[in-house]
């Protein structure tokens, strides 16, 4: 079993040095060179603000919700459209008399794009509850429901911390605001390639740390 | 998941004739939508657009259910680099590809993004295998000496309508990963019309300067939307008899 689990990170460890080989050979070059960008850490709050909102936002509305929450078509409607759109609808309602929407409205398109997709993967993930502990009532289906979501949270947040990145990324370019997914995107295209190796080096180190989770979920 | 099947067509529809001395009209009866800059009808556009999208995202949603279904039937071994892969945002792996390339083609971003958008499909296709799997009927199968190719013919169309329940979650990533990438100028070059490069130019001048294409573009996108958010029959008639 243990030699399994070892089998599993080993593949794993070869995709994130496939990754970081590269990010390190990445071709092209600058017609006129550049110092990398300075790491944006501006952003780190707002950020962390955001997924702050977003981590304790979606399981509380899960556990309000339940599991039956998955198979509702509005919630199903909300996730659909992607979070460009979300950015554009921001940007056609935004009062132009308020001056550029900023961190406040990326932080609203941000809510908007994620929230109903991780609540409905957290609702998704809950156990029945029918028949038990329905027919237990109200009171043991909420404390059900909690148990089941503290178990979930921090392997939620684990799986879901990439793709959170990549909607920051659209979401940055279209309102305007630099942030993390902006500093990617710009070492890209500064051709930095030790700035893009230590980022590929930090989401190899946080699917490491989930492994533990995946492999409890799995068993 | 079938009539979505049948905008593969446009696939191969030519593009539409410049006409930049008549740029810029406004609506009218013989141009509902008005014309775009460069003198295009801009609701044949929006027609050949979205066809065009629908189509990229059903050939990549297909590549992508094929792929999972191979993942899910014969990938158990390679499971670690599976979850790698999963933890890899598609996005950001595109970017710097795109940057060393000079722009993906159509035909490059409908393979990688269906070599993507795998690993996410195969856990609910293994779930679902599995649960075969450890059955009874498929032990006696084995038991009985079921040879590959009788288990593929017995059991082939019930997996297929296990991968198409998940068809539509696949062809909303397919056709938000292609807008995605158009919106950050990284998708295929302006030769090829699509959705993502309609809500790129029309989206930022809703507020100030809307036009009815603009308009048009994010009503077909809600469309798509609402349409891929459907649950499936079963769920549906489940639902209505609880």
């Amino acid at each position: 079993m243990r030699l399994r689990a070892w089998g599993t990170v080993a593949q794993g460890a070869a995709v994130w040095a496939l990754a970081l080989a590269l990010a390190w050979s990445l071709p092209g070059a600058l017609w006129r060179p550049v110092p990398p960008p300075p790491f944006p850490v501006h952003a780190l709050l707002p950020a962390v603000l955001a997924l702050g909102a977003l981590a304790l936002a979606a399981p509380l509305l899960a556990w309000l919700g339940g599991p039956d929450l998955a198979t509702r078509r509005p919630l199903a409607l909300l996730e659909a459209p992607p979070d460009l759109l979300w950015a554009g609808v921001l940007l056609a309602c935004w009062p132009a008399a308020w001056g550029p929407p900023g961190q406040g409205g990326w932080l609203v398109a941000f809510l908007a794009a994620a929230l109903p997709g991780e609540v409905r993967w957290l609702s998704a993930a809950l156990p029945g509850e029918v028949p038990f502990p329905a027919a237990w009532g109200s009171e043991v289906v909420r404390r059900a429901r909690r148990l089941a979501l503290a178990r979930l949270v921090s392997r939620w947040l684990a799986a879901r911390l990439p793709i959170w990145l990549t909607a920051s990324l659209v979401l940055e370019r279209m309102l305007g605001v630099p942030g993390l997914g902006m500093d990617w995107m710009e070492r890209v295209a500064g051709r930095d390639r030790a700035g893009l190796a230590a980022w590929v080096a930090a989401l190899a180190l946080l699917w490491l740390l989930s492994r533990s989770l995946e492999v409890e979920a799995v068993a | 998941m079938k009539w979505r099947l049948v905008f593969l067509l446009a696939l191969v529809l030519p593009d539409l004739p410049l006409d930049p001395f008549h740029g810029g009209l406004a609506a009218s009866l013989w141009h509902p939508l008005g014309v775009d800059d460069l003198g295009r009808d801009a609701l044949l556009r929006l027609l050949l657009a979205g066809a065009r999208s629908v189509g990229f995202a059903s050939a990549c949603a297909l590549l992508a259910l094929g792929l999972a279904l191979l993942l899910a039937w014969r990938g158990r071994r390679w499971r670690g680099a599976l979850s790698a892969l999963r933890s890899l945002p598609p996005v950001l792996f595109l970017l710097p590809l795109a940057a060393a390339l000079g722009g993906i083609g159509i035909a490059a971003l409908l393979l990688l993004l269906g070599l993507l958008l795998a690993p996410h499909l195969e856990p609910p296709l293994r779930v679902k295998l599995d649960t075969i799997r450890r059955s009874p009927a498929w032990a006696a199968e084995r038991t009985l000496g079921a040879t590959p190719a009788s288990t593929l013919r017995r059991w082939g169309p019930w997996a297929l309508d296990q991968a198409a329940v998940l068809f539509p979650s696949a062809w909303l990533g397919a056709l938000w990963g292609e807008a995605t990438l158009s919106t950050l100028g990284l998708g295929p070059g302006p030769s090829h019309d699509s959705l993502g490069r309609l809500l790129l130019e029309q989206l930022p001048r809703l507020a100030t300067d809307p036009s009815p294409l603009g308009w048009g573009a994010l009503v077909v996108v809600l469309g798509l939307a609402w349409s891929a958010s459907k649950p499936p029959a079963e769920k549906r008639t489940a639902l209505s008899r609880g």
